[in-house]
């Protein structure tokens, strides 16, 4: 008797014995996400930069703090590093030796080259293979980028997070309550808006110091106001409804009503805006790590890797261009992923194959 | 009403391809209209009379949706196989169409003069001066008070019940041979409803337009239609002139449709007789009649296959079971 | 029945909304949405209320269920005037008289489900310490909740959409039935539903009522909805009430001219009837509420008018049994 129920529930058959499964709102947006190849594509890279990236400390790389003095300075390659290193310095030679005219090496560079033939041969840290090279103090690029993302990334998540639990509530509040209150806090927004805001984090992190901790707060600081804004227009258009009058008709207290009522209803739209939310965050460290702000040696973002590695590209272009590239890759597929939200979660947008 | 078949709807197709299935939402629909008619055709939601509607003059939206089979025959011309251009000729100036929110089909930013003035310079291909004179008249004909002042103003100028009047207008500026009127009076008060319903009766039978009345309402057809065509997921299930569905309806919706309805000029019974179940969700429909699962009536053939059509005679065609002789 | 004391007793009712003026200018005035409406229901009873847009009966229900603070007068239930009650008290006040609304789109949270949507007027009342009931007991009392109102109790957790339109109105009837009040606001609930749905409907309104002894003030602007349901009927304009009696009377034997225009207009599902018939048309639009008005509100549209129409307002006096009207033609100025 209790299974007929337990079939009953899950399978429900409509007149004309059809089946009839159940479709959650959120079921129906994932089936939409799905077709979205993009979209998909751009969650499939984020799922791996967060496994990598938390995963980090267990993977078989080497320790984004170690340096190797000889290995300084390597480019990318499959080979073990004794290799590389030999090659490059031997091409440095011979660089010097164009420019002095010279097509023979002499005895000093002849014995160099053999000490470090016999060095390779005999010390095991040669062996390495430093996939994406090493920057100029003998540090693994791969390592350092893995380590950087678990900042930058970090920051993006817990800076949205932060931004989107502020603008929830002041945009729900605002709302919500309408009258002076709103007015107040929406000036309060429009004066923060006004605000230059690269130059107040600037100040913010002169005067406070420059920790991670105050690097988020001072970022944070700003980037709910959109959020805030977004979340009043959505709880405006919906606190006239008649499901709200309902729930008011039988003694909703405001704050149920706001955050049982309303504040789910707006989820779809805070969703799309959050994953917006965290490529601004991570751009915003980078600046402010490339001015010299964010995050010191010998942690790493990818905004400092980028920042160091302006310093060097004529000379070892990948010192910019990992980074670079690692960070631009994880921003798009966010992007992507945002958009692809957007269509997923905009019920107008349904049937449009 | 003559007996001049003008238009000629044969087993018209229309299905929307939606994330959740393959929607039919019309399957086989056919009717003739004839020149100075008034049919109504009535149905719930998801009927499809809508739909009818905007396949007739080649408007779905495609994707996701696409008429797969059928003709539209106006005065012997496919209007589904017509090009762009040859089908811009026949809208809004041989086949008009009105729908039933006002606010919505007139463009909030023009002027009423613009947007009336729009469909006759470019069907009629009269200048402006004489394009506005005829615009200002029609206005008058629909019953507009001061039309030489309201013609210049904005659609949220106006009630409903005046949109609905300048809607009319617009519709029969070009003296179309068809009118065809979505749902035109259900968002209207009821007598605001009254007025326009005797304007568009008035109306069609001055110009001689024959008329496809869509409605849900069936004291609207009682007092307006002179056929009329019941709809049900999709396909006719029941046709006639409008008398003879009235006295005697065969098909169980029909009947219980007009059982249901709670009637003014009767005293209220104690209980109201009601279809049971509810208008089906069209989605991957199964073969079968689509009213079985409500109908008192229902036999096992109703669950494997749609009913032939059986005839009644002076136009009287049933699509039900209790009728249609099975097929051996 | 009529000895008993009134269920529900409304006495000159007004809700006035300001609007304009402000910074960018703009016409200042008020919509006298509900200007000076009087009533009572009995237990047991259901009072229909029928009108035009703009009449003001869909302000008027809101008005009574506290939605709005009415603009002036009284509203008591059960003896008790909820304009004059503490918030506290209104709470508890309210658990007697519940609402159901018009559009079943609207009026269930798309992000709760039917179960959480039912439950949620307990779960409100037990919060506050009003209601004493076990989780347990909550769950029961949604599940025979809505197999009463013709729902499977499987589907408790199956969200809005998954819904037809009649179906969410019966959820939404099974909320309002929730704390067992004893007298149901119905704002228009059939008017958004199929033909062939609202028979159903109307049929489960009149079941509940005859099992739990409810009473309803049911409004909609279909005048053969209202007949079929009601007991009385009011039939308001502009903001008042033009006509009261009982339902076999009015639709018998109109008196107020706006009365027999509407009744005249409402079409019949009978071609042979309607052939025959003849309409009174009424000219012009209807209007909207926007100003005060010095005689009858229906004297624009009036084809009985008369001199004294213009410079008084009628109010509702009872000419025959039972039967209130507020027209000069059947009663002098005071």
């Amino acid at each position: 008797m209790a299974d007929t129920n337990a079939d009953k529930r899950d399978s429900m058959t409509n007149e004309f014995d059809q089946k009839m499964e159940p479709v959650s709102l959120w079921k129906d947006a994932w089936r939409r996400l799905k077709k979205n190849k993009m979209a998909l594509a751009g969650l499939a890279i984020i799922a791996l930069y967060f496994a990598a990236t938390l995963l980090a400390p267990v993977l078989p790389i080497y320790h984004y703090e170690e340096q190797v003095v000889d290995h300084a300075n390597l480019p990318p390659s499959l080979r073990r590093a004794g290799e590389v290193m030999l090659e490059t310095r031997v091409a440095y030679m011979r660089k010097t030796m164009e420019s002095e005219g010279r097509s023979e090496m002499n005895e000093e560079e002849k014995a160099q080259v053999e000490r470090m033939k016999a060095d390779v041969a005999s010390n095991p840290v040669h062996k390495r293979v430093y996939v994406l090279g090493t920057d100029d103090l003998g540090r693994d690029m791969m390592a350092r980028i893995l380590y950087g993302g678990r900042i930058s990334i970090m920051i993006g998540l817990i800076g949205t997070i932060t931004a989107t639990l502020v603008g929830i509530l002041l945009g729900s509040i605002a709302g919500y309550v309408g009258g002076r209150l709103d007015n107040f806090i929406m000036r309060f927004v429009d004066v923060l808006y006004g605000l230059p805001y690269m130059l107040v984090v600037i100040i913010m992190m002169a005067v406070f110091g420059k920790n991670v901790i105050n690097l988020f707060v001072a970022i944070a600081l700003v980037s709910w106001l959109t959020l805030a804004r977004v979340v009043r227009g959505q709880v405006i258009s919906l606190k006239h409804a008649e499901f709200v009058e309902a729930a008011r008709s039988m003694g909703a207290s405001p704050a149920r009503i706001v955050f049982r009522h309303l504040t789910p209803n707006t989820l779809g739209v805070i969703v799309v805006f959050a994953t917006l939310l965290v490529p601004d965050f991570i751009m915003s460290e980078s600046f402010l790590s490339f001015l010299g702000l964010g995050v010191s040696a010998p942690l790493a973002s990818w905004g400092s890797l980028v920042s160091e590695g302006t310093n060097t590209m004529e000379l070892y272009p990948w010192q910019l261009l990992v980074p670079a590239i690692a960070m631009t890759v994880f921003l798009f597929a966010m992007n992507f992923l945002g958009d692809g939200l957007r269509d997923a979660l905009d019920p107008q947008s349904k049937n449009r194959t | 009403m003559t007996d001049e078949v003008i238009l000629r709807v044969k087993d018209l197709r229309t299905y929307f391809k939606t994330d959740e299935g393959l929607v039919k939402a019309v399957d086989g629909v056919s009717l003739e209209l004839r020149k100075g008619e008034i049919l109504g055709i009535v149905g719930e939601s998801g009927s499809g009379k809508s739909v009818t509607n905007l396949s007739i003059i080649n408007m779905i939206p495609s994707p996701p949706g696409e008429i797969a089979g059928g003709e539209v025959l106006f005065r012997g011309r496919d209007l589904l196989k017509m090009g762009a251009k040859d089908i811009r000729n026949v809208r809004g100036n041989k086949i008009s169409m009105i729908f039933q929110d006002p606010m919505t089909s007139l463009n909030p930013f023009l002027r009423i003069s613009t947007q009336m003035m729009e469909t006759i310079i470019l069907h009629q291909g009269l200048g402006k001066k004489a394009a506005k004179e005829k615009a200002i008249e029609m206005l008058k004909l629909a019953g507009i008070p001061a039309p030489e002042k309201r013609i210049d103003q904005y659609p949220h100028q106006f009630s409903g019940g005046m949109r609905q009047r300048v809607m009319i207008a617009m519709g029969l500026a070009c003296n179309p041979e068809v009118l065809i009127a979505d749902e035109p009076t259900s968002a209207l008060d009821v007598t605001i409803q009254a007025q326009i319903l005797e304007l568009v009766e008035e109306l069609t039978a001055r110009l001689g337009t024959a008329v496809i009345l869509i409605t849900h309402s069936l004291g609207v057809v009682a007092g307006m239609c002179d056929t009329l065509c019941v709809m049900y997921a999709g396909r006719i299930v029941e046709r006639g002139t409008t008398d003879d569905i009235f006295a005697e309806p065969r098909h169980p919706y029909t009947q219980g449709l007009i059982r249901s309805v709670p009637r003014l000029d009767v005293a209220a019974a104690d209980r109201l007789p009601s279809i049971k179940g509810q208008p089906p969700n069209v989605i991957d429909l199964p073969e079968c009649c689509p009213f079985y699962p409500r109908c008192e009536s229902a036999m096992e053939i109703c669950k494997r296959s749609y009913p032939d059509s059986a005839d009644f005679g002076s136009g009287h065609r049933v699509s039900c079971w209790l009728y249609a002789k099975e097929r051996a | 029945m009529s000895d008993t004391e009134a269920l529900l007793d409304v006495r000159g009712l007004k809700m006035h909304f300001p609007f304009g003026g402000g910074l960018l200018g703009g016409r200042r005035g008020k919509i006298y949405a509900v200007d000076g409406v009087d009533f009572s229901i009995m237990k047991g009873e259901t009072l229909g209320i029928v009108g035009e847009s703009g009449c003001g009966k869909s302000t008027t229900a809101r008005a009574v269920a506290q939605l709005y603070k009415p603009t002036a007068g009284e509203v008591l239930l059960n003896g008790k005037d909820l304009t004059k009650l503490s918030p506290a008290r209104l709470i508890e006040a309210r658990r007697g008289m519940q609402m159901v609304f018009q559009d079943p789109y609207a009026s269930l949270n798309p992000r709760m489900t039917a179960g959480d949507i039912i439950a949620e007027p307990m779960r409100i009342y037990r919060r506050r310490g009003i209601l004493r009931m076990s989780r347990r007991e909550i769950d029961e009392r949604i599940e025979m909740l809505m197999e009463r109102v013709g729902l499977s109790r499987f589907f408790k957790n199956r969200y809005p959409h998954e819904f037809s339109g009649g179906q969410r109105q019966r959820i939404g009837i099974a909320r309002a039935l929730a704390l067992r009040p004893e007298l149901i606001l119905c704002d228009e609930p059939v008017s958004a539903l199929d033909v062939s749905i609202q028979a159903q409907i109307l049929n489960l309104f009149k079941d509940l009522q005859a099992e739990f002894g409810l009473t309803y003030l049911f409004i909609a602007h279909d005048l053969a909805v209202i007949q079929y349901i009601s007991m009385r009927v009011a039939v308001m304009y502009l903001g008042v009430i033009v006509e009261i009696s009982r339902a076999a009377d009015l639709y018998r034997e109109p008196l107020h001219p706006y009365t027999q225009a509407l009744l005249s207009a409402a079409p019949i599902p009978d071609p042979e009837i309607e052939r025959r018939r003849q309409r009174i048309i009424l000219t012009g639009d209807v209007p909207s509420p926007d100003r005060a008005r010095t005689g009858c509100y229906f004297y624009d549209r009036c084809w009985k008018r008369m001199d004294k129409c213009a410079s008084s307002v009628p109010r509702l006096k009872e000419t025959k049994d039972g039967h209130q009207v507020a027209c000069f033609l059947y009663n002098d100025p005071d």
